[in-house]
C-alpha cells in the first residue's frame, strides 16, 4: 500500500468535501411549477413545524384537492432552522416552493431579493380575499404597499408561568404590573421555592423589542436598529446581575436543557415567549402552565402587537392564480380552521376563528389571553423587520447567552452585537 | 496484499497476449471499455467535485449572498477573515481540538494495539469491540448520545460529583464542552488502532530475540525496535488523524445543539464556515474560509512530510 498515494487522495478529499458543500448551492438549478396536458397543475407547498402540523396540513390539502381537482399540492416540511437553510438554497437556485410558510422576520429579506410574489393583483382578480380577517392582522403581511403574505395564525408575546411554583410562592401576576414588581416576584419565588424565577429574559429579542416600545423606541426601524449601545449595555448589565443574584436561570443550565426549555425542565418558573407555544410546555413538562401579562414600564403599555405566521408565494411561480386559490382556501375555509386549530397561532380569518372552538384547557387559555390583550387596548402595530433580522435575532440570543457564561464583558458583547448587526444589514 | 501482488503479473501477461493476437485496434477497444466503465466516476468527479471546487474558488474572491450575482472583491474576504474575532475564535478552537485530541487518540490507539498484538484468548472479540466505535462514530446519533452523557445531572456529572469534584455537565459549560468533543474523538480510536496492529505484525520477531539476548528490557525494545519499525505506520496515522481532526463538524454541531457551543466554545472552523454560508448567506466569505482551510491543511501536511525525514524509518529497499 503506497502511503504517499493515499495521503494525496485524502488531502484532496479533505479539500473537496468543504469545497463541494459550497458549490452545491451553485448547481441547484431549474424548476418552477409544472403543468400537464389535461390542465392539471401541481404546486409545491412547504413549511416548518413538527409531525403534528404536517398531519393537519395534509388533511386540509385533501379537502382542497377535492374542491379543486385540477390542482395538485406537493408538500415538504422541516424544522425551523433546516427550513430556512433549505429555502435559502432553493430560492438562490431559482427554485423556491410555490407557496410557503413565512414570518415577519423574513419579509423584507426575501422581498429585497425578489423572491416574494405581490398578491395584490390576485386579490383584485378575485382569486384571494383579504376580507373577513380579524382586526389588523393582514397589515402584518404588508410591506411598502405590497401584500407579501397572508396571515394564517396570529400570536403575541406573553409570559408563560409555572402555575404550581407561582402558587407555592404566593405570587399573583396582574395586568399592568411593572418591571420592578416582576423582578420582586422573581426574588420571592427564588427565596420561597429555590427555583430561579425567569429562564433568561434578557436574551429574547422579541421581549427586548417590547421593552423598547414601552420606552418609545423599537428594536428595528425600517432599515436598521432602533436603539443604541447605551440602551443595550443597560439591558444586559441588568440581566447579568440578575443571573448572578440567582433569580434568573444560569445560562449553562439553559444550554444543558436544550432542546427542552428550562421552564418545562423545572429550572425556571417563567419564560417570555409567543403565546401559542404554551402547548409545547404542557407536552414537555409535568407541571401546570399558564399565561401571564407582560410587565410594563408605566403600568399601562406592554408594547405588544400581533405577529403572525403567514403564507407567501414565490415570485417565480408559473401558477399565480392556483397559488392564490390555495392560499385563499387555507386561510378562509372553516373546515381547515377546525382541523388546524391554534397550531400556528390564533386563526386569523373570521370564518376560521368562528369555526374552531378549543376544547382543551391550554388552547382555551391562549384564546382567552389574546382576547384579553386585545380588549386591554395595548396592541400596537408591528414594523416589518429589515433584511438581516433573522441573523440579528440569532446573534442577540447567542451573544446574550454567552454573557452569562462569564466569558465576556458586557461592553465587549454590546460592541460585538452591533458589529454583527451591521454586517447582517449589508448581507 | 499478497493477492494483488500475485494477480498483477498474471493480468499483465494476459493483456500482452491479447494485444499480440489482435494488434492495436483491440487495445483501443479495451481502453474505450475502460473509460466507459469509469465514466460514471469521471462524470461524478467533474460535476460533484471539480466543478464545485472551481466555482467555490471563484466565489472566494467575490461578495456573494446567493441571490444577487457574485461581485468581484479581490482579496477582501481574506482580509476580512483576519479581522473577524469569531473567525479567530474558530481557528483557536479548531487548533485546540487538533492539538489535544489527535495525540491522545493516537496514544490510546497505539497502547491498545500493543496489548492486542499479543496472542491471547478472545483477541478477536477485543479487536472488534475496540473497533466498533469507529464504525458508528460518524453518525449523528452518537452526537446525541454524547450530549446526554455529558449533560447536567447525567452519568458524567454524577460520577464527578461522586468522586468529589463538582463541575456540572460539560455540555453547557464553556470551559469544559471542548473536552467532551475530545473524549468523543479519542473514544473512536479503533481505525488507527487497526492500522497500528497491522504495523506491529510486520516487525520481524528476530529483532526482539536478538535484543533480548543482548539484555534489552521491554521499554528499551519498544523504544529502539518497535517505534522505529512502525514509524511509517505512525506517520500515516498522524497524517490521517490530523487531517481528519481539522474537518470536525458533525459532533461539534450536534453536541452543542447546532449553536456551536456556549460562548463559541465549540465553534470549530467548519461550523463557522457553515453558519456563514448557509445561515448568514455569506457564500463568498464561506468559500474563502474553505480555501483557507485547504491551505492550512496543506501546510500542516507539508510540515509533517518534511519532518518525516527526521523520525520515519523506511527499510532500505522501500525508499
Amino acid at each position: 500500500m503506497g502511503t504517499r498515494n493515499l495521503d494525496r487522495r485524502t488531502i484532496l478529499k479533505a479539500a473537496g468535501a468543504s469545497a463541494a458543500t459550497l458549490g452545491l448551492a451553485a448547481t441547484t438549478g431549474c424548476g418552477g411549477g409544472s403543468g400537464s396536458g389535461d390542465g392539471t397543475v401541481t404546486i409545491r407547498y412547504s413549511w416548518w413545524g413538527a409531525e403534528e402540523r404536517a398531519k393537519k396540513i395534509n388533511q386540509s390539502i385533501a379537502l382542497f384537492e377535492r374542491k379543486y381537482p385540477k390542482i395538485k399540492v406537493k408538500t415538504d416540511f422541516q424544522t425551523y432552522d433546516s427550513f430556512w437553510e433549505k429555502f435559502q438554497t432553493q430560492a438562490a437556485g431559482g427554485n423556491p416552493p410555490d407557496v410557503f410558510q413565512n414570518a415577519v422576520t423574513f419579509l423584507r429579506k426575501y422581498d429585497k431579493r425578489g423572491i416574494l410574489l405581490d398578491l395584490k393583483p390576485q386579490v383584485e382578480a378575485g382569486n384571494l380575499s383579504l376580507g373577513h380577517f380579524r382586526a389588523g392582522v393582514t397589515k402584518v403581511g404588508e410591506v411598502d404597499g405590497k401584500q407579501l403574505g397572508v396571515p394564517v395564525g396570529s400570536n403575541t408575546m406573553s409570559l408563560v408561568i409555572d402555575k404550581k411554583v407561582f402558587r407555592k410562592a404566593g405570587v399573583e401576576p396582574r395586568p399592568g404590573w411593572t418591571w420592578d414588581e416582576y423582578f420582586k416576584a422573581l426574588k420571592t419565588i427564588r427565596d420561597k421555592t429555590r427555583v430561579p424565577g425567569d429562564t433568561g429574559y434578557f436574551t429574547i429579542m422579541y421581549l427586548y423589542d417590547l421593552y423598547l416600545r414601552q420606552n418609545g423606541k423599537a428594536f428595528f426601524t425600517d432599515d436598521g436598529l432602533g436603539f443604541d449601545q447605551a440602551d443595550l449595555t443597560e439591558w444586559w448589565t441588568d440581566g447579568l446581575g440578575r443571573v448572578k443574584a440567582g433569580v434568573v436561570t444560569d445560562p449553562k443550565v439553559v444550554q444543558q436543557d436544550k432542546p427542552k426549555s428550562s421552564l418545562s425542565a423545572g429550572h425556571g418558573a417563567s419564560e417570555f415567549t409567543w403565546d401559542n407555544f404554551t402547548v409545547r410546555y404542557s407536552a414537555e413538562g409535568d407541571s401546570e402552565y399558564g399565561l401571564a401579562p407582560i410587565p410594563t414600564t408605566d403600568g399601562k403599555h406592554t408594547g405588544q402587537y400581533l405577529a403572525s405566521l403567514m403564507l407567501s408565494a414565490s415570485a417565480r411561480t408559473s401558477h399565480p392564480k392556483e397559488v392564490a386559490q390555495f392560499i385563499d382556501f387555507m386561510v378562509h375555509d372553516p373546515r381547515v380552521g377546525e382541523i388546524m386549530g391554534y397550531d400556528r397561532g390564533i386563526l386569523t380569518s373570521t370564518e376560521q376563528f368562528a369555526a374552531y372552538k378549543p376544547a382543551d384547557a391550554v388552547n382555551k387559555e391562549i384564546a382567552q389571553y389574546e382576547e384579553d390583550t386585545a380588549k386591554a387596548g395595548v396592541l400596537g402595530t408591528i414594523t416589518p423587520h429589515p433584511s438581516g433580522a433573522d441573523t440579528i435575532e440569532a446573534a442577540f440570543l447567542r451573544i446574550g447567552g454567552d454573557l452569562g457564561q462569564g466569558k465576556s464583558k458586557v461592553s465587549d458583547a454590546v460592541k460585538q452585537f452591533f458589529t454583527e448587526a451591521e454586517a447582517a444589514f449589508q448581507a | 496484499m499478497t493477492l494483488v501482488k500475485d494477480s498483477v503479473p498474471a493480468t499483465r501477461g494476459a493483456r500482452r497476449a491479447a494485444t499480440a493476437r489482435t494488434g492495436r485496434p483491440g487495445r483501443r477497444r479495451e481502453n474505450l471499455a475502460g473509460y466507459l466503465f469509469m465514466s460514471p466516476w469521471i462524470a461524478g468527479f467533474l460535476l460533484l467535485t471539480a466543478g464545485p471546487m472551481i466555482a467555490s474558488l471563484y466565489f472566494a474572491f467575490t461578495d456573494y449572498n446567493l441571490f444577487t450575482s457574485p461581485k468581484w472583491v479581490g482579496l477582501d474576504n481574506f482580509t476580512k477573515m483576519f479581522d473577524d474575532p469569531r473567525w479567530q475564535k474558530s481557528v483557536e478552537v479548531t487548533a485546540k481540538y487538533v492539538v489535544i485530541g489527535t495525540p491522545l487518540k493516537l496514544l490510546l490507539a497505539l497502547g491498545v494495539a500493543l496489548l492486542l498484538a499479543q496472542s491471547r484468548r478472545g483477541q478477536a472479540f477485543y479487536r472488534a469491540a475496540f473497533y466498533a466505535p469507529s464504525l458508528i462514530g460518524a453518525s449523528v446519533s452518537v452526537g446525541f448520545v454524547w450530549r446526554s452523557l455529558f449533560s447536567d445531572g447525567a452519568v458524567v456529572d454524577r460520577t464527578q460529583t461522586f468522586l468529589g469534584f463538582h463541575v456540572g455537565g460539560w455540555v453547557g459549560n464553556a470551559d469544559w464542552v471542548m473536552y467532551s468533543l475530545v473524549a468523543l474523538t479519542v473514544w473512536q480510536f479503533g481505525a488507527p488502532m487497526v492500522i497500528f496492529l497491522a504495523g506491529l505484525k510486520q516487525v520481524p520477531r528476530e529483532l526482539y530475540e536478538a535484543a533480548e539476548m543482548d539484555g534489552a528490557g521491554a521499554l528499551r525494545r519498544f523504544w529502539n525496535i518497535t517505534l522505529p519499525m512502525i514509524s511509517p505506520v505512525l506517520f500515516f496515522n498522524v497524517l490521517l488523524e490530523t487531517i481528519h481532526s481539522f474537518q470536525i463538524f458533525g459532533s461539534a454541531y450536534v453536541v452543542s445543539n447546532t449553536a456551536c457551543g456556549p460562548a463559541d466554545a465549540t465553534l470549530v472552523y467548519t461550523c463557522y464556515l457553515y453558519q456563514q454560508g448557509f445561515k448568514n448567506a455569506q457564500m463568498g466569505f464561506a468559500s474563502a474560509m474553505a480555501w483557507m482551510l485547504l491551505l492550512a491543511v496543506a501546510l500542516v501536511t507539508a510540515v509533517l512530510f518534511w519532518s518525516q525525514k527526521k523520525w520515519v524509518h523506511y527499510e532500505e529497499d522501500a525508499r
